[in-house]
């Protein structure tokens, strides 16, 4: 018999990182050059089966945080875990996904994450070193470089994920 | 605020709710679907089973019930592709209740706004990293301009140093062509006075750079004279190119002896050599070196003729020796100069010469005295000399008592 769960998992990460291309690539499997900003926040839903386990993902991709709005944390109640998202050609972008980490563990405390380092297909342009990331890993956490653009990564991030906030 | 009469709160309403998609939902505390309605087709909801599990069938509503917070509110929640709705939450007695208020207009006024806003960001972060990325090269560029100034001062030192040191090499050059044509032209000098003159003499003239030396002069000299016996008769029966062998052996043995003796090999002619000593190179024993010289010559010749001998050529080899005053100088015109000795003592001695056999070598009296301690003599008596008026009281000399001439000579070989 199958078992069905439903875990609400929210996007997190500065403007223009690429968390509304994140889930278009792993909901849709498509990908638009094409920027739009993300107003208020857009649920999607994804179906992940794990052995005799059927987990449904419901993604809650959220507003770009910037200078000017800080995140609404009423949008994480209930989340299970979630994914940061930083732009690998722009590294404050980085600081700022460290940044949510504190604020979102604060305040939800202690959920499961993982953080894309996204945008590697412009990996000429990059201003995070291999070094950074290794640094980031070695405070165990689930580090992985990721480009919506070609899909690097991003299966195997919301794989992890979905095994760790609906474990057997 | 004062109660609001029932036209404005219709018309309010009306005015607020027109173009917008309202929908409900009512869920009991058991997260059951109690009542739904209003637009929940413009949400994707409008297959909602009112007495199935909530959640399930709205998904939006995972995490958020039971509520935690009453009111409460989530704004500009997209539910359905291009439907933006804020939520409203609360409960009563029976349950929680879910509005939706669609907002998707003012999400989207909102949206050109902050689009605006976040494009402009991030082309200005695009200009920064542009700017970093042209201020890195410019650094770069400055780098490699200094390198190349100072890879260009580097260079233009290099060019300055060899440009003093072509200077360097071009006087050097000059002084050292200066050189070689003073040098060419003491050579061309010196083998001008060769041609003409004994080597000897042409060296003395070169080395002072006086040529006042080849000017008519007295000078007490010994001369020698000697010629090879039977040359004539051998010149006639032997083939030029024998004649011309035996010329070049004895000129061969004979010119280095007399040079290690110092002596001015004044001509030769043929068989014949007229030596001098004491002029123009002085010396203070004429009559002995001119003695020491006429025995090892006839010693080498005597050597010679072995050979000569054994090839069938009859040959001997006679000298003559005098001592006196002669006048020195050039004689001859401009072109072929000789340089030479006039007077008796020549004609003495090239008279002895004449007369003396194969192995004598005839000396004057004075010549004899002169060399009476270290040379063995013989008296050969008085001699009448074509040329002079009294007869000549001659000796031959047969040995030196102490051979030194070997000494003299080797000395003269490792000077």
């Amino acid at each position: 018999m199958t078992v069905a769960v439903q875990k609400k998992i929210c996007m997190l990460g500065g403007f223009s990182v690429g968390k509304t291309s994140l889930v278009k690539r792993y909901v849709q499997s498509i990908f638009s050059e094409t920027y739009l900003t993300t107003v208020g926040v857009k649920i999607d839903k994804k179906t992940v089966t794990m052995g005799d386990r059927t987990v449904h993902l419901i993604l809650w991709d959220l507003a770009g945080e910037d200078d000017m709005s800080s995140l609404r944390m009423s949008y994480l109640r209930g989340s299970a875990g979630y994914v940061l998202v930083a732009d690998g050609t722009r590294r404050a972008t980085l600081d700022m996904a460290l940044s949510l980490r504190q604020r979102v563990e604060a305040e939800c405390g202690p959920l499961p994450f993982a953080l894309l380092v996204n945008k590697h297909d412009l990996s000429d342009q990059w201003t995070v070193s291999d070094g950074d990331l290794e640094a980031l890993r070695g405070s165990g956490w689930s580090v992985r470089p990721s480009s919506a653009r070609t899909g690097e990564g991003v299966e195997e991030a919301f794989a992890d994920l979905a095994a760790r906030v609906a474990p057997p | 605020m004062d109660k609001l009469p029932a036209q404005v709160v219709d018309r309010l309403q009306a005015v607020t709710l027109a173009d917008r998609a309202v929908a409900y939902l009512y869920v009991d505390d058991a997260l059951v679907l109690i009542d739904a309605g209003g637009q929940l087709e413009a949400y994707g909801l409008g297959a909602l089973r009112p007495g199935a599990p909530a959640i399930e069938q709205a998904v939006f509503l995972e995490g958020l019930l039971p509520l935690v917070e009453t009111p409460y509110q989530l704004p500009a929640v997209e539910i359905a592709p291009g439907r933006v709705a804020d939520l409203h939450f609360w409960t009563d007695e029976g349950g929680a209740w879910v509005v939706l208020l669609e907002v998707t207009s003012e999400r989207d006024a909102v949206q050109r706004i902050q689009q605006k806003a976040y494009d402009m960001t991030l082309l200005q972060e695009r200009e920064a990293a542009l700017n970093r990325r042209l201020e890195a090269a410019n650094a770069a560029l400055l780098v490699a301009q200094r390198e190349l100034e100072a890879s260009r001062d580097a260079l233009l030192r290099a060019h300055g140093e060899l440009e003093v040191q072509s200077a360097e090499l071009a006087r050097w050059n000059k002084t050292l062509e200066e050189r070689v044509a003073a040098q060419v032209g003491e050579i061309e000098r010196m083998n001008r006075l060769k041609r003409f003159l004994a080597p000897s003499l042409a060296e003395l003239i070169i080395s002072t750079g006086d040529e006042s030396i080849l000017q008519s002069h007295r000078r007490d000299i010994a001369a020698l004279f000697c010629d090879v016996r039977g040359f004539t008769a051998f010149a006639e029966n032997a083939e030029p190119e024998e004649v011309v062998e035996l010329l070049r052996d004895y000129h061969a043995a004979l010119v280095p002896l007399i040079q290690s003796f110092e002596g001015t090999l004044d001509r030769f002619v043929g068989d014949g050599m007229m030596v001098i000593f004491n002029d123009p190179l002085p010396c203070p024993n004429p009559a002995e070196r001119a003695v020491r010289l006429a025995v090892v010559m006839r010693d080498a010749v005597a050597a010679l003729a072995v050979t000569w001998r054994k090839r069938g050529h009859q040959i001997g080899f006679g000298i003559g020796i005098a001592q006196g005053f002669a006048t020195m100088g050039q004689i001859g015109f401009e072109g072929r100069f000789d340089y030479s000795a006039i007077g008796t003592v020549v004609n003495t001695a090239a008279r002895l010469s004449d007369v003396a056999s194969d192995g004598q070598i005839l000396v004057t009296s004075r010549v004899a005295t002169a060399v009476a301690d270290f040379a063995e003599l013989e008296d050969i008596g008085m001699l009448a000399i074509k040329g002079l008026s009294r007869p000549l009281a001659v000796s031959n000399v047969v040995a030196l008592k102490d051979e030194p001439h070997q000494v003299i000579f080797f000395n003269r070989q490792t000077r």
